[in-house]
């Protein structure tokens, strides 16, 4: 096994509350990053499970995804509504794996691991409600010099909004273009709706959405989908990591210190192809076909970042064909995770081959080049 | 109408004699893979076999060699033709396994009695029903093009009527035989007056995008799926609609279920055995029968209560439960006047990639042949234009793959060499991947003789007689497919594509028959009616506008089983339709049976 | 239902040899490669099938009589191989284990049913016929939204319309 390479990490914001829209800007766009980094790892984790098999968890972690999916909208409405200009669709934005989880005292690496007690673990370490810590310039915060988890982050972020809105008026600071929304016409099974941001109270919403879809609303295992959207509430996202990894739902009554209480819920931890978590295109022989297959993942994965930043920088309909292209991104995963590992010793441990997430400057360039084709 | 009612704060109780496994999404789950290791994939392939209530399957019929037909399975069938559709005994019924397309019917179908000497009128008219029509579309979560809809077909519409969600987009199939033939005239002999051919997109129940102006700009919310939340909320197309939706984008009842009130009870493992009615016709309840496990034989009996009873089992069910319980039936309709819609299949090859097997099943059609005054003459149809290819004509692509290896139908005859390799694959790719059809939905007349019937020596598990069908297609109904083949063969010749269709007797057409020195096969739509006919007088009807039975002021029969005609267009909605409708009378018999008496003084008292 | 809590041990991995020597006859008779045959992850499954349908021997001698075809199914001239080389095909384009000719059954004295059947739901889902076109089965993997809009790929573009 080739030696685990430094994790990479994302540039995280200067400790303090936004003070003025430059700083917003830049504190949303690191909140975009952030919440597309979780992404690739859940996926990873999806497709790695046997066909037939695992059902709930692939249905549980879909679920999740799509939610990410949505935050990363309502961020990016957020930061269209303050007049900025989200950026997806550069090799910044993809990190690459293992990276560390921002905002964050520990340095835990998140790697792409198949789904099992590992992964299981590592996404409950990321989505776990936390003590939130006062925002920068809080007494109580006067001798950290850096984040401490992501709960602070956004409670920074919301701080920022106010304190804006009060110093700019909500006209001003809400200046952006509200044609450049992403509404719930062409974005679909979201994990609640995506509405547009035009004020304060919209953005503030948004905000909560994220939080309380993550971490559940204060002290319960539930989110707030029936309060803030009007849908069935579910157990945040957290609470559903832990059912998977306890095997057992949780029930209506039941709260964090309980535990689940519910239905036995059918994992088989077997029933997966375990992948290397430091594969890389390199990895795998020049000219075979597994090769070709990751880098043609790499290629529709940057395709399916230029559809989202055309989404978010002016053409909100262009949304709708994330579906398609995630659809087209799981069939790729999947016929690669059935392959065994192209290196012989790593096939006789027993190892898969995977989809690598290395998405460069020239995959988007070509992305770019295909979608003017096509156009 | 147990929601509209419950929702009117009534209590409503509502027995269904199948089990509710689909309620739930594990359930859901297990449907899928029934259907993924269905071998046949047919309507009825997901969903489990229940001997307490048995359910037909197209399967039930297999073609003689030289002709005819036997039925095995929940029917009895003893008319020249088979009747050849099935249904759903589950929460959810039928339309758990329909296409889900919603056009409404045209108002000349109305008066095809009147109008064009055949069949029956209806009591009521379009006019009557169009209002019922647009709370049915918003009920079901209609997908269409109002505007094309009123243009193409002459359909009315208050003006700026929207659909709920935008129309299902076209396929690209109807793309290129738009650009082929939209504007073309053709006859369908050569003394026939001309038809403009337009491809026409089909109004659907399934999910699209929402359309903002709906209801005067408020929008519309798409309800996704009953078990699962952020799910459903759009078609993905998974081209597997009939028989169930994975995603459940496609309307079912079970996502009005999922929203009745608290005062609705559903009751489910309980076949209702008979009607009970006193001696002056007054209903009094039902009588059913609870089981608890579908394969085991036991069951108990019990009864059930109510100011009023609505039979809502499907066409046939209503009328031999009708029939059994003795009730209903002073015009001797009940039963009678049995109707589908024949359907008459065309397929070929296009000569380019049609894209096949891609969204749903039909997502336009030709809408020129539903109505005008051939209709005398002989039976209307309408279009469907098939983008599954050959699925349901012809088995494929299995029967391809079948083919190309050299596996012929009897194990017993001699197997050509067949291909394999890259040969297979390419050959395949390039046959199948220009593969299309079309679906000639024909109107048939009403006729008395096409019944239901029961025979009490031919019983269920739980001791139900079971259904005795008597079918046949009338002379207006086979001059109906003589045109639509002439028609076919047409728009063959314009597309400049390869004919493949061939009718010939056989196991798999049990729906073959002789015409006019030619042969043709049909198949059933799924859309039973007719069995419980609506109309103005008793002698001549079983339910009156209302679908209420002329003989039991308090005893409700809905379904198509009160359609007199269903025209050319898909049932469902228009059943949708007349049930809300119903749900007015039937809150105006409750308000009426609530109402304090008004007692008279004796005359001359002050 | 799977108790385990600690990190599982990788599958056994398949014995590398046998279903190698699967998979590169599957490739012949399917004109698909191997990359896309393990895609499926049916390669086990439909292995396991065919050494219960019609027994080792048989198998040894399908394989003996592919070789000395020079690896060409259509080459070859026994027809019970033959016929093995068809009910193999038709597992992996389909799922499905077909019915074999009356004379293959009889042959192999085999004493199951002659009777077609879905190996499991999984096996439909995996069916190679639908990526011949660039399909997909009826009920899975679904493309999307209004992708049965578009030309099918590999598709002439199609000609611009008016108003539609």
């Amino acid at each position: 096994m080739t030696a685990t390479p430094a994790p990479s990490t994302l540039a995280e914001p200067p400790f303090r509350v936004p003070r003025d829209r430059a700083d917003l800007q830049l504190f949303l766009q690191a909140a975009l990053t952030l919440e597309h980094l979780t992404i690739p790892p859940y996926l990873t984790a999806m497709y790695s499970v046997r066909a037939g098999t695992n059902r709930p968890a692939f249905y549980a972690i879909r679920g999740i995804v799509l939610e990410e999916m949505l935050h990363m909208t309502l961020v990016a409405n957020l930061l269209n509504a303050v007049d900025g200009d989200p950026l997806v669709a550069n090799s910044q934005f993809v990190m690459d794996y293992p990276a560390l989880l921002p905002f964050s005292r520990d340095k835990v690496p998140i790697a792409l691991r198949h789904f099992g007690v590992d992964a299981l673990e590592t996404f409950l370490y990321i989505e776990r409600p936390e003590y939130v810590a006062e925002p920068p310039g809080h007494p109580s915060v006067g001798e950290d010099d850096g984040w401490t988890s992501v709960g602070q982050f956004y409670a920074t972020i919301r701080e920022g909004v106010l304190r804006l809105t009060a110093e700019l008026g909500e006209h001003e600071l809400f200046r952006g273009d509200p044609a450049r929304q992403v509404g719930p016409r062409d974005f679909y099974n979201s994990g609640g709706e995506v509405f547009a941001v035009t004020g304060l109270d919209s953005a503030l919403k948004a905000l909560r959405a994220i939080a309380e879809q993550g971490e559940g609303v204060s002290r319960t295992v539930y989110d707030s989908d029936d309060q803030l959207f009007g849908e069935t509430r579910q157990p945040a996202h957290y609470f559903r990591f832990d059912e998977i990894r306890r095997q057992r739902a949780y029930g209506p009554h039941d709260t964090p210190a309980s535990g689940p209480t519910g239905p036995a819920v059918d994992v088989g931890w077997r029933e997966v192809h375990p992948i290397d978590p430091a594969a890389k295109v390199a990895h795998y022989p020049p000219g075979s076909a597994v090769r070709r297959a990751a880098e043609r993942f790499n290629q529709v994965y940057a395709r399916l970042l230029c559809v989202l930043e055309s989404a978010f920088t002016g053409d909100p309909a262009a949304i709708r064909t994330t579906v398609p292209t995630m659809l087209e991104l799981r069939d790729l995963a999947e016929r690669l995770c059935r392959n065994p590992h192209p290196d012989p010793a790593k096939a006789a441990l027993g190892l898969y081959a995977s989809p690598t997430y290395e998405v460069t400057e020239a995959h988007f360039e070509r992305a770019r080049e295909d979608a003017r084709l096509r156009a | 109408m147990a929601k509209h009612l419950g929702d009117r704060g009534r209590r409503v109780l509502v027995l269904e004699a199948g089990t509710r496994t689909l309620d739930t999404w594990p359930g859901h789950l297990d449907a899928m893979n029934t259907y993924y290791a269905a071998l046949a994939k047919v309507p009825n392939s997901p969903y489990r076999a229940n001997a307490a209530a048995p359910s037909p399957d197209v399967l039930d019929l297999q073609g003689l060699p030289e002709g005819g037909y036997r039925a095995t399975g929940y029917f009895l069938q003893n008319g020249a033709l088979p009747y050849a559709s099935d249904y759903q005994r589950a929460t959810g019924g039928t339309a758990l396994h329909w296409m889900g397309l919603v056009p409404r019917m045209h108002p000349d179908d109305f008066t095809v009695r009147s109008a064009y000497g055949y069949g029956r009128d209806w009591p009521l008219g379009y006019a009557d029903l169009e209002p019922h029509y647009r709370v049915a579309e918003h009920a079901l979560g209609a997908a269409g093009d109002a505007a094309e809809q009123s243009d193409a077909i002459g359909l009315p519409f208050p003006p700026g009527y929207d659909y709920p969600m935008r129309r299902i987009p076209r396929s690209h199939l109807d793309h290129l035989l738009a650009t082929r033939l939209d504007g073309t005239t053709i006859r369908e002999t050569p003394d026939a007056p001309e038809t403009t051919l337009r491809v026409v997109t089909t109004p659907h129940a399934r999910n699209s995008t929402p359309n903002p102006h709906y209801d005067g700009g408020r929008g519309y919310r798409p309800a996704g799926a009953a078990g699962l939340p952020n799910y459903g909320e759009r078609c993905v197309g998974n081209a597997s609609c009939t028989p169930i939706c994975p995603v459940q984008a496609k309307y079912t009842p079970l996502k009005t279920q999922a929203t009745w009130s608290r005062r609705v009870t559903l009751v489910t493992h309980a076949v209702v055995s008979r009607v009970l009615a006193d001696r002056n016709g007054r209903v009094l309840g039902v009588e059913y029968q609870r089981y608890d496990d579908p394969a085991a034989p036991g069951h108990t009996t019990a009864t059930a209560e109510a100011d009023i009873v609505v039979l809502a089992a499907h066409a046939i069910e209503n009328a031999r439960l009708l029939l059994v319980s003795g009730l209903a039936n002073s015009s001797d309709q009940v039963g009678r006047n049995l109707l589908d819609h024949p359907m008459l299949l065309t397929w070929g090859l296009l000569d380019r990639p049609t894209g096949p097997f891609r969204g749903p099943g039909s997502t336009s059609g030709f809408e020129g042949f539903r109505t005008g005054p051939a209709r005398r003459a002989r039976a209307p149809f309408r279009i469907e234009i098939g983008n599954w290819g050959w699925s349901w004509s012809a088995g494929s692509p299995g029967s391809d793959v079948a083919r190309l290896l050299g596996i012929p139908g009897d194990t017993g005859a001699p197997r050509p060499p067949g291909v394999f390799g890259t040969r297979l694959r390419e050959t395949l790719g390039r046959d199948v991947g220009r593969q299309f059809s079309l679906q000639f939905a024909l109107e048939q007349d009403a006729e008395s003789r096409n019944r239901v019937t029961v025979d009490p020596a031919h019983r269920d598990r739980l001791g139900n007689p079971r259904p005795v069908l008597t079918y046949d297609l009338s002379d207006h109904v086979k001059r109906g497919m003589v045109a639509a083949k002439a028609v076919s063969d047409h728009l063959f010749r314009l597309l400049g594509a390869d004919d493949r269709t061939a009718y010939a007797p056989g196991p798999f057409a049990p729906g073959w028959f002789r015409f006019d020195d030619r042969d043709y096969v049909f198949q059933g739509a799924g859309h039973a009616g007719g069995t419980h006919v609506m109309g103005d007088a008793p002698a001549t009807s079983v339910v009156d506008p209302w679908q209420r039975c002329w003989d039991h002021p308090n005893l409700y029969a809905v379904g198509c089983g009160s359609m007199p005609s269903m025209g050319t267009a898909n049932p469902s909605l228009t059943m949708a339709a007349l049930a809300l409708r119903s749900c007015e009378q039937i809150d105006r018999d409750l308000r009426e049976l609530r109402r304090p008496a008004v007692v008279r003084l004796p005359e001359g008292q002050p | 239902m799977d108790s385990q809590q600690t990190a599982p041990q990788p599958e056994a991995a398949d014995d590398p040899a046998e279903c190698a020597g699967f998979v590169d006859v599957s490739v012949r008779l399917t004109g698909f490669d191997a990359f896309e045959l393990r895609a499926t992850g049916m390669v086990r499954a439909y292995h396991d099938t065919t050494l219960e349908q019609v027994g080792r021997p048989a198998v040894g001698r399908f394989l003996e009589d592919l070789a000395a075809a020079g690896g060409d199914p259509e080459g070859l001239t026994d027809e019970v191989s033959r016929d093995i080389a068809r009910a193999i095909t038709h597992l992996w384009y389909l799922g499905v284990w077909p019915p074999l000719a009356r004379s293959t059954h009889a042959a192999l004295g085999r004493e199951k049913p002659n009777t077609a059947f879905v190996v499991s739901p999984e096996a439909y889902v995996e069916g190679l016929a639908w990526r011949t076109f660039h399909g997909h089965p009826p009920g899975a993997k679904p493309p999307g939204f209004g992708t049965w809009s578009d030309p099918p790929p590999a598709a002439p573009a199609r000609p611009a319309e008016g108003p539609a």
